[in-house]
């Protein structure tokens, strides 16, 4: 069957396109090159101009694994409110609490409505990827894949701290990737986790963990020299040691030559750009942080948005995850420590507007999606739900692409806040093919799906329709259609049908030899035998669900 | 003559929340005998019993009287169909059941009404769940303890009694990576009738047994939280524990490296017992302000962890209470605990079990079912919570999963 999209005004930066009118045939859930005459076209539909752009693809949000249950078991109360009637007591608005710890299948509908066609869970413990399989694969709608933790795992760090060669780094590197069904690896606070573990309550980038005597950097060194060497896509997921602490931008700047110029990601960057200027010792670093990030090429960003409302941060990162635990909202939060793999924090959070840092905080993030020149290097998130939910996204795209809209928001903020920002002077407002770029192709780019996040022949019919409008909030909340491999799955920004995504992996090759020592580690250490660590393809698909696709590495 | 082993089979036992997976099942000589190891030490005796129960002719029935799976399925489907406010309880199954059940409970279509659903160890599970809403916590898991804890506090309870291998797996262990494994100290701290053998070290030591009424814990774990934050207590002891005793806990969970406190919700069995898990855990809290410790809540059976988690992720909510008489049909749902007898009801039952299931009243109707571990492959979540193992199916069996006959009413009531 051939699906004909007259009409459409393509907005496809993959391929430079901007505005430009087109046709797109779709069959077998691929896009096609326009079929000869005598070819039967079943299915017809006119857009007549309308905006079209591939699925969107959020490449940072917490859609599955032990953190976000833990937070959704913790607040009955964010849900509780979906269930109120009177109309003044559940006023829903895409940051309504209820969207901070949706369901899975609130979670799958909610992105495709918005014309996202896959999520990425960012933060897969190795040892709880099987539950963060689990959840995905019971998210329906979108694509799934995650990034596997490493860099504070008991295995990985005496392989470090026993000057292992790279070589071994890069096999138990691999090896993790097929174990945990994973597309890449993501370092949290690198070193850090561990060293709470041994009572250490914070760890700068050049400071050993006090049992393996190996710093964040050296971690940092082997871990990105691992990924870039299996000639995976997507660069180490890096989260900075000192979230969230004032003074933190040094150690962003710094973690940046961490990898001798090896590519490196810097996930919600904005958690990490803060310094002390100021009476209150807590002031925005946005412009050394975009001044750096337009300078080295090789490090890439999505920001971590806050905007305001009540949610809850998860986060790996149980060392400083701790120490906000005091400032809990509500007051409750879970700290763990998980089989000498990893952590999690799980604190709830209300982020308001007339409290200066939070005020802030939502300034950072703007001002450095406003300052960094390059959209195919910086990412659209709120590190959902930590910053708002993903429900968010339109508003946050408004004010990228709305200055009006913006500074009006700005000027309701707590004045001191507004005193330390020079967010008014920033002018850009981002245009549709910016934020496609930044939404769509960078972000296929940068995970390695070839077929996804453009709209060339070839490539996987993810395709959302918008109506162009100037208000873009309203825009980007309701597309008109949204095609996943295909199937027509949304019409006017509500679900018509069921589908259920693939799950993307990568299976770089590695010496099995890895495994005698992982063997003899699971034996000696562990509580579970290490075949059972590993999942297999038919754990995750399922009666023909959440399909595995391996992206080969290169 | 002594043939080879006919069959060996790696397995994951499910009898228990600690989902021991080094068990191996085999059958050997002329008559198969069922032998059932484990790589270390001794089976438990819950492993033994799940693994060596015999696979019993069943076939479903109707009050009692056997039928063909598909008139028992039709005669159900009437049942369902009948009733306006379902409960789905017992709910004693892997992950798999249970996404079946959730999604017989939560029809897509609007023919039927939705169904209530709730795990046969609610009472203890929500013990927990409240510390959780109400202030949190701040846990470890067994591969850490394994290799961590310097100090094993166990707060009214044995664990052994629900966690057999709890000791040998995770504290008498052969190595460690950060601690002397056979110089842990272990204390008991108030519960009856324990068994503080398990808690011996392999050197000889004895442990520390601090004695208490399980009904004194309120009390006792109150005063130990007190201490910790530095409170000054003016009497000499707290329900027959003296204060000396605990200042000198309070003082050894300080000087700890890593410090564990234990509990099992199912052992905290009176009135508010939520609270006194909660001085447990706010203990925690305190202690790592300066030092280590972690909590650990132990104990676990029937698929109630994996229950809850799934539940959870389905419908943004965790599981909770349901009252049994607001419901006009209950199904039952045990597939892995026949000893474990269904509450009597008055409303009629569809119930899905084990095949040895043993009911007081026969139900209106009865489909046996695989159990998950043994006669069908499965997922469960161990009792810490973070890590989720595979289960294997170990022998030959045609029963059907619950999933599948779950599948088969779905498609009489569509």
């Amino acid at each position: 069957m051939i699906t004909l999209l007259k009409n459409a005004k393509v907005i496809d930066p993959a391929h430079g396109k901007d505005g430009v009118r087109e046709d797109i045939y779709i069959r077998d859930g691929r896009i096609i090159a326009k079929p000869s005459d005598t070819e039967k076209i079943q299915q017809t539909i006119d857009l007549n101009g309308k905006i079209v752009m591939a699925g969107a693809i959020d490449m940072h949000s917490h859609i599955g694994g032990g953190k976000v249950n833990i937070a959704r078991m913790m607040l009955p109360e964010y849900q509780e409110t979906k269930r109120y009637t009177e109309p003044e007591a559940h006023i829903c608005t895409p940051s309504c609490t209820h969207h901070a710890t949706p369901s899975t299948t609130d979670t799958g509908m909610h992105y495709i409505e918005m014309g996202y066609t896959a999520a990425f869970e960012p933060a897969i413990l190795a040892v709880n990827a099987r539950q963060a399989h689990l959840e995905m694969g019971d998210t329906p709608m979108i694509d799934k894949g995650g990034y596997a933790m490493l860099g504070n795992d008991d295995y990985f760090l005496r392989l470090l701290a026993g000057k292992a060669d790279q070589k071994a780094i890069n096999d138990y590197v691999a090896w993790t990737l097929h174990a945990t069904q994973t597309i890449g690896i993501k370092v949290v606070n690198p070193g850090g986790i561990s060293a709470f573990k041994f009572n250490q309550r914070r760890l700068n980038l050049d400071e050993n963990n006090v049992h393996y005597q190996v710093t964040p950097r050296q971690i940092l060194q082997s871990l990105s020299r691992a990924v870039h060497e299996l000639g995976i896509a997507k660069p180490l997921h890096v989260h900075c040691n000192n979230l969230g602490a004032a003074g933190n931008f040094q150690t962003t700047l710094d973690t940046m030559g961490a990898s001798d110029g090896i590519p490196m990601h810097l996930t919600h960057i904005q958690f990490h750009s803060y310094g002390t200027e100021g009476d209150k010792k807590f002031s925005s670093a946005a412009a050394q942080i975009a001044q750096a990030l337009n300078a080295n090429k090789h490090i890439s960003a999505d920001v971590g948005q806050i905007l305001f409302g009540q949610t809850v941060t998860a986060s790996g990162d149980n060392m400083m995850q701790h120490l906000n635990a005091k400032i809990a909202n509500p007051k409750k939060s879970v700290i763990m420590d998980i089989e000498c793999d990893a952590g999690c924090g799980v604190v709830p959070f209300k982020y308001r507007d007339q409290n200066y840092v939070n005020a802030l905080q939502w300034a950072i993030g703007l001002e450095i999606f406003l300052s960094v020149e390059d959209p195919w290097r910086v990412f659209l998130t709120t590190d959902h739900p930590n910053g708002a939910p993903f429900t968010s996204y339109p508003h946050l795209i408004r004010l990228l692409m709305d200055k009006s809209f913006r500074n009006d928001a700005f000027a309701k903020l707590n004045l001191d806040a507004q005193a330390m920002s020079n967010l008014t002077s920033l002018n850009r407002e981002y245009s549709l093919y910016e934020i496609a770029t930044m939404t769509r192709a960078a972000a296929a780019k940068l995970i390695g799906l070839h077929d996804r996040g453009h709209l060339g022949v070839g490539a996987a019919a993810d395709i959302t329709v918008y109506t162009d409008q100037a208000d873009k909030e309203a825009m980007f909340s309701k597309p008109d259609y949204v095609f996943k491999d295909g199937e027509l799955v949304v019409r006017d920004g509500k679900v018509v049908k069921v589908v259920w995504g693939k799950t993307h992996t990568t299976k770089p090759a590695f010496d099995v030899g890895v495994e005698k020592g992982l063997k003899d580690y699971f034996d000696k250490y562990h509580t579970m035998q290490l075949d059972n660590f590993k999942i297999s393809n038919d754990e995750i698909a399922q009666d023909g669900r959440n399909q595995v696709i391996n992206h080969m590495p290169t | 003559m002594q043939t080879s082993t006919t069959k060996t089979v790696n397995a994951t036992c499910p009898a228990c929340g600690l989902l021991c997976d080094d068990v191996t099942v085999s059958w050997q000589g002329p008559d198969a005998k069922l032998d059932v190891t484990v790589k270390s030490g001794k089976p438990c005796g819950k492993t033994v019993a799940f693994f060596s129960r015999p696979l019993n002719a069943a076939t479903p029935m109707i009050a009692g009287k056997p039928v063909s799976l598909v008139e028992a399925i039709a005669h159900a489907g009437k049942l369902v169909q009948q009733a306006q406010m379902p409960l789905v309880a017992g709910l004693s199954t892997d992950l798999a059941g249970f996404r079946a059940a959730y999604q017989f409970a939560h029809p897509a279509q609007s023919n039927r009404p939705q169904a209530n659903m709730m795990h046969m160890n609610v009472h203890s599970s929500l013990r927990n769940t409240k510390v959780l809403q109400s202030t949190g916590w701040q846990t470890t898991t067994l591969t850490e303890v394994k290799n961590r804890a310097d100090m094993i506090v166990c707060i009214g309870t044995d664990v052994v009694h629900h966690n057999p291998r709890f000791f040998e797996r995770a504290v008498w262990t052969d190595e460690a990576m950060f601690t002397d494994a056979s110089a842990r100290k272990v204390v008991y701290l108030g519960g009856d009738d324990l068994n503080t053998a398990p808690g011996v070290s392999p050197k000889g030591e004895l442990p520390t047994v601090l004695p208490c009424a399980t009904i004194d814990l309120p009390e006792v774990t109150a005063a130990l939280r007190a201490l910790l934050q530095g409170k000054v207590l003016k009497v000499d002891a707290i329900a027959g524990v003296k204060v000396s005793a605990l200042t000198q806990l309070v003082e050894q969970l300080k000087q700890a490296k890593y410090a564990v406190l234990i509990w099992v919700a199912k052992d905290l069995d009176f009135p508010h017992a939520e609270l006194t898990i909660q001085n447990i855990t706010e203990s925690v809290v305190i202690l790592n302000q300066q030092s280590r410790a972690m909590g650990l809540g132990l104990g676990g059976s029937d698929g109630d962890t994996t229950v809850n988690y799934a539940h959870t992720w389905l419908d943004g909510l965790t599981l909770g209470e349901q009252d049994v008489d607001a419901h006009d049909l209950i199904v039952w749902i045990n597939s892995f605990s026949p000893d474990k007898p269904m509450p009597n009801v008055s409303q009629p039952v569809i119930a899905f079990g084990h095949p040895d299931t043993q009911f007081t009243t026969p139900p209106e109707v009865f489909i046996p079912v695989a159990t998950p571990g043994l006669d069908a492959a499965g997922t469960l979540f161990r009792v810490d919570s973070s890590v989720v193992l595979p289960l294997k199916k170990v022998r030959e069996s045609t029963l059907p999963t619950l999933a599948e006959v779950l599948l088969k009413l779905e498609a009489q009531l569509a």
